[in-house]
């Protein structure tokens, strides 16, 4: 017999179930529709996994916004404290609490600091309009206005004189025009120098007064016109002192950019955070890869050994008969 | 397609396979049941794109029945010390001549195995080498080595 034959002859071969074999599958069979529909954990996993993605893609990605937003706090808390030990604002609208030192009657020159963030270019050109006008309407002044726009951004530059009975109200209304990003106040007590020039005047006149008492001469008339001479220099720089006192000088800064953060966070550009997210997947990749491949070389040895052991079972069970 | 038409569409074939590996008919019938049973647990795992329900429904029955033999090896072990092993009903199916039953006989279970998934169930290279879990090539040499071993059995017994 040749072995088309044999394969014939084997392929003719009719092999039924017995009846009673197919009535027993049957009922088995009927079981299953019975049976409630099973809980795999690869149905947990299907929607398991991408809710667990989509929680971790916002946690990247919304990680470094917060970082920013921190380091921006600081900055200001640092910038506040160290220089005038005035309380720090946090980003928002006007801060009505704004604190002023009270003067208690003496001589101060008073100058403060302020920043603001203003969303649009425009808006920076209305501000400027809205803090001449308060300056005005409180009686000061300006001394110097710089403006300026580039592309989308805009800034402006303000120096105010304003009342110092007025200056509470003047940085009150001011902060209201943007968002505070930053403020300083410098106060410098002019009182003491005052004083002092007071005390030289007094004696200068005294010396004056002595003067004229004495016989007229030449020499005597030279030393009293120094002396008068430098009673009202003194005079006039104790008035000029005490007008300036009178204006507190307000720096205010408007602009549409953020100060307050490092100068490379302005350059990242909108897909900085996805940048960031896959610098760090690729360190973890390297990190797993170096890790992980030693590992899954002894697994994949481990699991080919036991293949191979186990291939060699079932060919020595299935070499019988 | 539900279990109950998966069960009657490859229950001759579950068990014609189980009969010729084995070559024991009343054990392929007990295991014929215990594959589809033990098939109506793991239903929830067949995956219709990772191949047929005959050869999924053929690898469950491969996993039953070498469950079988290990646990006739040990009873044979035990009762072969006590007793000769009894001659058992082969019965390969209707229309075989006896010298080609008597040569299947003959083979091993693993030669009868692949004779049985690749001649009396048709299956291609690829789906029988699924199975079994070896390579196509590996299968046909098999099959290739258990014909050659027919052919030679019939010979002799012409």
């Amino acid at each position: 017999m040749s072995q088309r034959d044999l394969v014939a002859e084997l392929q003719a071969v009719r092999l039924s179930a017995p009846p009673e074999l197919r009535e027993r599958v049957r009922l088995i069979a009927a079981a299953s529709a019975d049976r409630p529909p099973r809980f795999t954990w690869r149905r947990v996993l299907v929607v398991a996994l991408p809710v667990a993605a989509a929680i971790a893609a916002t946690v990247v990605f919304t990680r470094p916004s917060h970082e920013r937003t921190a380091v921006a706090t600081e900055t200001l808390a640092a910038q506040s404290t160290a220089r005038a030990a005035v309380p720090a604002p946090t980003t928002g609208t006007a801060t009505k609490e704004f604190a002023v030192p009270s003067d208690n009657g003496r001589v101060q020159d008073y100058g403060a600091t302020l920043s603001l963030r203003i969303p649009t270019p425009t808006g920076v050109s209305n501000a400027v309009k809205r803090a001449l006008q308060i300056t005005a309407s409180l009686g000061g002044y300006s001394t110097s206005v710089h403006a300026g726009s580039y592309g989308k951004n805009a800034n402006a530059e303000l120096t105010l004189k304003v009342p110092r009975a007025h200056v509470q109200e003047a940085m009150a209304r001011l902060s209201q025009l943007g968002t505070i990003t930053s403020e300083q106040v410098d106060v410098q007590d002019k009182q003491a120098g005052l004083n002092a020039v007071d005390r030289q005047i007094s004696r200068l006149q005294k010396q004056l007064a002595a003067l004229r008492a004495l016989p007229p001469s030449d020499a005597t008339k030279l030393r009293i016109a120094q002396l008068t001479a430098r009673i009202e220099a003194l005079q006039r720089s104790e008035a000029a002192t005490r007008r300036a006192a009178h204006y507190a000088t307000i720096q205010l800064s408007l602009t549409t950019a953020e100060q307050v953060a490092p100068p490379t966070h302005h350059r990242h550009g909108p897909l900085h955070g996805v940048v960031v997210a896959l610098t760090w997947l690729g360190i973890g990749a390297v990190y797993a890869l170096a890790i992980g491949l030693p590992v899954i070389a002894v697994l994949l040895l481990v699991y080919l050994a036991i293949r191979t052991a186990r291939r060699r079972r079932e060919d020595a069970l299935l070499s019988r008969n | 397609m539900t279990f109950a038409q998966a069960a009657e569409a490859h229950l001759d074939d579950v068990f014609g396979y189980l009969t010729w590996f084995t070559s024991d008919r009343f054990a392929a019938e007990e295991l014929t049941g215990v594959t589809f049973e033990r098939a109506l647990r793991l239903w929830h795992r067949f995956d219709p794109d990772r191949g047929s329900v005959r050869t999924w429904l053929c690898q469950v029955a491969r996993t039953v029945a070498l469950d079988h033999f290990r646990s006739e090896r040990r009873r044979t072990r035990r009762e072969e010390l006590a007793a000769p092993p009894e001659a058992i009903d082969v019965g390969f199916g209707e229309g075989l001549s006896p010298e080609l039953e008597s040569a299947l006989a003959r083979l091993t279970a693993g030669e009868r195995e692949v004779v049985a998934l690749r001649i009396l169930l048709d299956l291609d290279a690829g789906n029988a080498a699924r199975i079994l879990g070896i390579s196509p090539t590996n299968c046909t040499t098999r099959l290739n080595r258990a014909l050659k071993k027919l052919e030679e059995a019939l010979h002799v017994a012409a």
